[in-house]
């Protein structure tokens, strides 16, 4: 579990809270309990003490000291019911006081006697008696006494209650935390897993916009609205190039008839022919261009699947080594074709033998004399994988960030006189993406270079998917 | 031979016109639409060069039209767009060929040739340049009646090269027609195989036929370098 995300922190916040609550809410009842039980003891013993005060001691000297005794042990049998109660006089011998309690919680004789006498009533705490002294007009101490076990059972039953009860509340609010959280940040999940999938080719997708009227659905839109405009961007970036390559073509077409209806003429002498071929030459490479231009805007504009086929690569691939076989021998460049099972793909053949091609003819391009270029067609998983590896110059770390870029070039001298315009990679990158397919370069900057392409088998999952999207 | 062209790039219709002229052809120029139509229905023309996009009426409406009418003249269209949905549209509208801007004149003039002639197909089985004799059938090479082996891909471009022998054919031609459009831009491939090409046709001889013509392309000729 990600301990960053956000739903782990609220829940953790949560439960922590709700847990830290519940702890102060119990203390704060158990103590409350536990005050609430001593104080109504302490005034039940003062009543009592009162009570004996009032109807015994204040007739003490008729009945005298004998009854008052018998009394006692009659109206209140302290023995019986394991209390504790003393009358001492003021001078501190003992008039009465009852005897060791049925159950042995306590023993009377230890408890001392309360020198000097106190004026007002006074509360302590001896053994387990909590006992409430009350003097009396006739000078003498009435002491009543009781165990607070009773006081402390309940309160231990009380905490017992607390410690059961902590982490059930806990468990109960992770639980609810997890789904109140889980259904107010789904709408996130999906924004993020459509924002992903939202590349240049499909920005005409919007991500999902929950109506809650909360701030996600504001976000969701205020994405969208940043997304249109991104779209609108691209669009006319994409506009400006089909055009701008489209109107060229008038131009170029015009300067190269000229060119070569000037070119036609016989008496021309050899250096104005030699300008006139070099003219011809930048025309070629103009409307090379212009040529890759459009098809890159093409590609751009999601050109139509009609032409899309199933074939084996593994064939593609070895036909097109083999027709370029001359090209790499003339270099002295060995090149290797690994093919040997077919492997499916669906796309459009002739786009695709130009990702083959453009690949090769780059290996063959920047690999010196006596170096090497391997091809490698293989079925890996669900999917199909094409792999151009060359012992060429290779390219710099920096540089591979770039290399599917329009118009990029590592080395701008040395490409130039290879005479392409830094778009063939740029054409491969593309009709990639139009295919669904990932292409991607490898290259320790010095020995050599890898270019590995992968596509969609048919049949895969992916490429269904693909289909239906 | 009575060619029209239809094209509203007023410079790119006179160019071309110029360029048909000087092949002793019979051109006629229409700058739009509507007028092209009054033109290629009012006279019989051997080959209509049309332009797709077009003021007042366009391309492939016209094709329609020239179709209905049950015109034989053939149709070259003539564009700056490729898309291939285009090309099959403006086939099914009755379009002979088609040919993409910009073009190489020696092209244009190529497709013309090979309009003009249809329809009976010229295939002559051997292919003569002075003493370079191609065999179409058996696929044979004979240079002063030595037999000369060439690779299949080597063969292609021969006899393709021989096939316009006197035109200067340029590299995307030759691209197109001996390898395919996905080969497009890499014009370097054209001249690794013409130089081997030449190794076999050309130096053990004396008499060179194969030439390069610096920003156009290459011509295999009889004819003695200018």
């Amino acid at each position: 579990m990600n301990t960053r995300s956000i739903r782990f922190r609220l829940i953790a916040w949560y439960a922590g809270l709700l847990a830290g609550v519940f702890v102060l809410l119990a203390g704060l009842m158990v103590w409350g309990l536990k005050h609430f039980l001593e104080t109504d003891l302490r005034e039940t013993q003062a009543r009592r003490a009162r009570q004996i005060a009032g109807t015994l001691l204040a007739n003490i000297k008729r009945t005298g000291e004998e009854f008052v005794v018998r009394e006692i042990n009659v109206l209140y049998a302290p023995e019986t019911n394991g209390r504790f109660i003393r009358i001492t006089r003021t001078d501190g011998s003992i008039l009465y006081a009852s005897g060791p309690p049925k159950d042995g919680s306590f023993d009377p004789l230890l408890v001392p006697v309360l020198q000097p006498v106190p004026a007002a009533p006074v509360f302590r705490k001896d053994q387990q008696l909590l006992i409430t002294a009350v003097p009396t007009s006739e000078r003498y101490i009435v002491e009543v006494g009781a165990t607070i076990t009773g006081v402390e059972m309940l309160v231990h039953q009380a905490l017992v209650l607390v410690v059961i009860g902590l982490p059930i509340v806990v468990l109960v609010g992770l639980g609810g935390g997890y789904l109140l959280v889980g259904r107010a940040l789904a709408p996130v999940g999906r924004i993020t897993r459509k924002a992903e999938q939202i590349t240049q080719h499909n920005l005409s997708e919007r991500l999902p916009v929950a109506c809650t009227a909360d701030e996600l659905e504001q976000l969701a839109l205020a994405l969208n609205h940043m997304i249109g405009r991104l779209e609108d961007a691209f669009l006319n970036s994409k506009r400006f190039v089909a055009d701008a390559s489209h109107e060229l073509r008038t131009p170029l077409t015009v300067l190269r008839a000229e060119l070569e209806s000037i070119a036609a003429d016989k008496a021309l002498t050899a250096d104005l022919r030699e300008s006139l071929g070099s003219m011809l030459e930048e025309v070629e490479r103009l409307a090379t261009i212009v040529q890759q231009l459009f098809a890159l805007s093409r590609l751009d504009a999601g050109e139509a699947r009609a032409e899309w086929t199933q074939f084996d690569l593994a064939e593609l691939v070895t036909t097109t080594a083999d027709q370029m076989g001359l090209l790499a021998e003339d270099k002295g460049i060995s090149v290797v074709c690994e093919a040997p099972q077919p492997v499916t793909v669906a796309g459009d053949r002739a786009r695709l033998k130009q990702v083959v091609v453009n690949l090769l003819d780059n290996a063959i391009k920047y690999t010196p004399a006596k170096g090497a270029v391997r091809l490698r067609v293989a079925a890996v998983k669900d999917s199909a994988v094409l792999e151009v590896a060359d012992t060429g110059i290779g390219i710099p770390a920096e540089a591979q960030l770039h290399v599917f870029e329009r118009f990029f070039r590592v080395d701008q001298a040395r490409s130039r006189d290879e005479g392409g315009a830094g778009l063939g990679l740029s054409i491969v990158k593309s009709i990639c993406a139009a295919h669904g397919a990932e292409v991607v370069v490898e290259s320790n900057g010095s020995s050599g270079s890898r270019f590995c392409v992968t596509l969609p088998l048919v049949g895969s999952k992916r490429n269904n998917h693909d289909e239906k999207s | 031979m009575r060619l029209l062209i239809i094209e509203d790039e007023r410079k790119v219709a006179d160019v071309v016109a110029r360029g048909l002229r000087a092949e002793r052809f019979a051109v006629d120029v229409a700058y739009d639409g509507p007028s092209g139509w009054d033109l290629a229905a009012s006279t019989d023309y051997d080959l209509i060069i049309l332009d797709l996009m077009l003021p007042g009426l366009n391309g492939t409406e016209l094709l329609r039209r020239l179709q209905r009418k049950g015109s034989s003249a053939a149709v070259l269209v003539l564009t700056a767009r490729d898309a291939t949905n285009d090309k099959v549209e403006n086939f099914e509208a009755g379009a002979d060929d088609y040919l993409t801007k910009p073009f190489a004149f020696a092209e244009l003039l190529v497709r013309v040739k090979a309009l003009l002639r249809r329809p009976p197909a010229s295939r002559t089985p051997v292919l003569r340049v002075a003493d370079l004799e191609i065999d179409r059938l058996t696929q044979q090479v004979l240079r002063g009646g030595k037999r000369i082996e060439l690779t299949a891909k080597e063969y292609a471009l021969l006899e393709y090269l021989a096939a316009h022998a006197g035109r200067v054919l340029s590299r995307t031609m030759i691209i197109e027609h001996v390898w395919d459009q996905s080969f497009e831009g890499l014009t370097n491939i054209v001249d690794v195989y013409v130089r081997h090409l030449r190794e076999k046709v050309d130096e053990p001889f004396p008499h060179k036929l194969l030439r390069t013509v610096r920003g156009t392309g290459y011509c295999l000729t009889d004819e003695a370098e200018p």
